[in-house]
């Protein structure tokens, strides 16, 4: 009996998932003979059944990747579908109910008292926004996407990277400040930084030595002809090869007191030669020898427990987050690869599935632009997507931009988006690295034209969760006094870290490139971006919401 | 095809037991089952449902590879499923994310701990 209500089960699933799974479900449930085991399992298959009909139905005719298969004996199978012909009397039952279902919906719009369907036809002004992509409008949803959340934990810095120059060209989401002229003759391309893997590289994500290019403001002086690209890379927005796959989970094995100090040795030459500031790096330095000599170290007598000491010692002298002695196994070859062709294919796909993380472009009452997106994203592959969402969002009277779930991303985008705030190129930041003794400068494009926003009100929501290039972004702006950052104090990462290889077993992660705001000459990194508002990041659409109201209303 | 593990990160408990069952040697669907009982000393129960939707994603995403039939099996019905190099790196994504979590709440344990007068 419950063999035969289990198989029922089974036949009610997606065709898809059916073809696919039933018939070892099925060979699942035969093998189990206790009763209540069979029991759970059918309560589960009913659970499965109620999943894959309400939340998989991007599964539900997925023949394409299930219908191919690898036999054992190495020869690809095939499915085909001659045996799943549907019978007449099935033919004709789906033909009235769709008849039935089609006219009710007819009925539903015309006499309806609620408009169930909004049916939004994307609009492209022309006027106003000549830059707009045709269709890119579309793209945008004006609900919450179902996508995966950026795994904002794992962003932890701007690591500068830069897509190698075989990246293909995309298309210039703005004609004007993207030509492909200006980004060859202006643009830069910051090398990809071996190594720059740190504590990613521990997590065995892989390494992002994606290239940016970003053009440079018409209007911009020439002796910062260059400028940065990229604020990093991070979940959202990182072509990213899995180079780490292939890491092993090694054991925990135990190191002598030679290795000790080879390693503090190794440390100390590497914080002193890249350490942003050398007088913090002498002191660490110093802070090391002196515990390894009063024997601090002895107890830690493997690899885990000396690099967390090493770690704690580090960040007692600096109190940078970033720093950090990593353990583990063949932990980064010494130059990462740059990523290829499918990387980077890989990274677009994921962006166009997630519509380049803008989750929400919303006019919200009061015309009040709102904007949610949770990364920022490579310009040179979402630009398209963030011209489109500024296109719609160009006859608010205000502008609300919501970064409490962005992790950050790439400065091209930061500058991109921050463009349509000015009138005219705007000096962003300054990055200083401190190996290469080089400032490079972050500015605004050239002005957009029929942009309306550069004299709108702007406020910048904020959560601790918002993380290095979205930092960036509030940081900017507010110093600029070009917005009201309302929230909470962000993260507070405002370097750029780098992971150096030590052995094959340890990794030092030191930062080296620090972002300088050319108006405060400083950053947040250690303090987050003060909001100038300070509220609970759950509150802090409502407030802007309320400030945006009586300016608007004192106008 | 490579993704973006990190994007997927954290994983839940039925993706995280199944690339570990799968990171030992290849597994039909019963025999995940049973080493996901063994690996959390049968405390969490996979089902087939959740088992098979969860490998349906894995399957999508390309972290674990389908074999297909393996003569002489037992069940002509099971098939057979591999860990792939980049569910691997997910996997030990995933593993150091976790030992970091662990240290961490070992680090705040032991602050939170009461010293002694």
């Amino acid at each position: 009996m419950l063999r035969f209500l289990y198989q029922g089960l089974l036949r009610l699933h997606p065709p898809a998932f059916r073809m696919r799974f039933a018939e070892e479900m099925q060979s699942i449930f035969d093998q189990v003979t206790e009763r209540s085991a069979r029991v759970g399992l059918l309560a589960d298959g009913f659970l499965s059944l109620l999943r894959q009909w309400s939340m998989r139905p991007e599964f539900w005719h997925e023949f394409a990747s299930g219908g191919e298969h690898a036999a054992s004996d190495g020869i690809p199978s095939f499915y085909t579908l001659d045996p799943y012909r549907p019978r007449a009397a099935a033919v004709v039952h789906g033909l009235i109910l769709t008849m039935a279902v089609f006219c009710l919906t007819c009925f539903a719009i015309a006499y309806g008292w609620i408009h169930v369907l909004h049916v939004s036809i994307p609009e492209v002004q022309v006027e106003s926004s000549p830059s707009v992509v045709p269709g890119a409008a579309a793209a945008i949803p004006d609900e919450r996407e179902v996508a995966s959340r950026p795994g904002d934990r794992t962003q932890d810095d701007f690591s500068g990277s830069s897509r190698s120059s075989q990246a293909p060209q995309t298309q210039a989401p703005d004609p004007k400040p993207f030509t492909a002229a200006e980004q060859n003759a202006r643009g830069i391309s910051r090398p990809a930084p071996p190594g720059r893997a740190g504590r990613r590289a521990r997590r065995a994500s892989a390494f992002n030595t994606a290239q940016n290019t970003a053009s440079q403001p018409k209007g911009a002086p020439e002796s910062s002809s260059q400028q940065i690209a990229s604020l990093g890379s991070g979940p959202a927005g990182t072509p990213v090869q899995p180079a780490a796959s292939a890491l092993p989970l090694v054991p925990n094995t135990k190191i002598e007191a030679a290795e000790r100090h080879r390693v503090i040795e190794a440390a100390v030459a590497d914080l002193t030669r890249y350490y942003v500031d050398p007088d913090v790096a002498q002191k660490m330095a110093a802070a090391l020898r002196a515990h390894e000599k009063s024997g601090d170290d002895d107890a830690a007598t493997d690899g885990e427990a000396f690099a967390d000491l090493v770690t704690q010692q580090m960040q007692d002298v600096s109190h940078d987050k970033h720093l950090m002695m990593i353990y583990g196994a063949a932990i980064a070859p010494e130059s990462p690869q740059p990523p290829s062709a499918a990387d980077i294919a890989a990274y677009r796909k994921e962006m166009e599935r997630t519509n380049c993380r803008f989750e929400i472009v919303r006019v919200l009452p009061r015309n009040v632009g709102y904007l949610k997106f949770n990364a920022f994203p490579d310009a040179e592959i979402c630009g398209p997507q963030a011209v489109a969402a500024m296109a719609r969002l160009n006859d608010v009277n205000a502008i609300i931009f919501d970064l409490r779930d962005n992790p950050g991303g790439y400065a091209n985008m930061v500058a991109l988006i921050a463009t349509y705030l000015f009138d005219r190129p705007t000096h962003l930041n300054d990055f200083y690295d401190r190996d290469k003794n080089t400032t490079e400068q972050s500015w605004t494009l050239v002005p957009v034209p029929g942009n309306k926003l550069a004299d709108k009100p702007a406020f910048v929501l904020t959560s601790h969760l918002t993380f290095s290039a979205a930092e960036a972004f509030s940081y900017d702006l507010k110093m600029l006094k070009r917005a009201t950052l309302v929230g909470e104090t962000t993260s507070g990462r405002g370097h750029m870290a780098m992971g150096r290889r030590i052995d094959d077993h340890f990794m030092i992660r030191v930062p080296d490139i620090k972002v300088v705001n050319p108006i405060s000459k400083t950053n947040w990194d250690g303090t987050g971006a003060e909001p100038d508002v300070k509220v609970k990041a759950a509150d802090a659409l409502a407030t802007a919401e309320k400030l945006a109201e009586s300016k608007l209303r004192g106008k | 095809m490579k993704d973006d593990a990190s994007n997927f990160l954290p994983l839940a408990p039925a993706a995280l037991h199944i690339l570990l069952s799968l990171a030992a040697e290849d597994l039909h669907g019963y025999g995940i089952m049973q080493d996901v009982a063994r690996q959390s000393e049968g405390k969490y129960k996979l089902r087939s449902g959740t088992l098979y939707d969860n490998l349906q994603k894995l399957i999508q995403r390309r972290w674990v590879e389908e074999l297909g039939q393996r003569p002489g099996d037992d069940d002509p019905r099971r098939r057979y499923y591999r860990l792939s190099s980049l569910g691997r790196g997910v996997l030990a994504a995933e593993t150091a994310r976790l030992a970091t979590v662990v240290r961490e709440a070992r680090l705040r344990l032991q602050v939170a701990k009461p010293r002694r007068a």
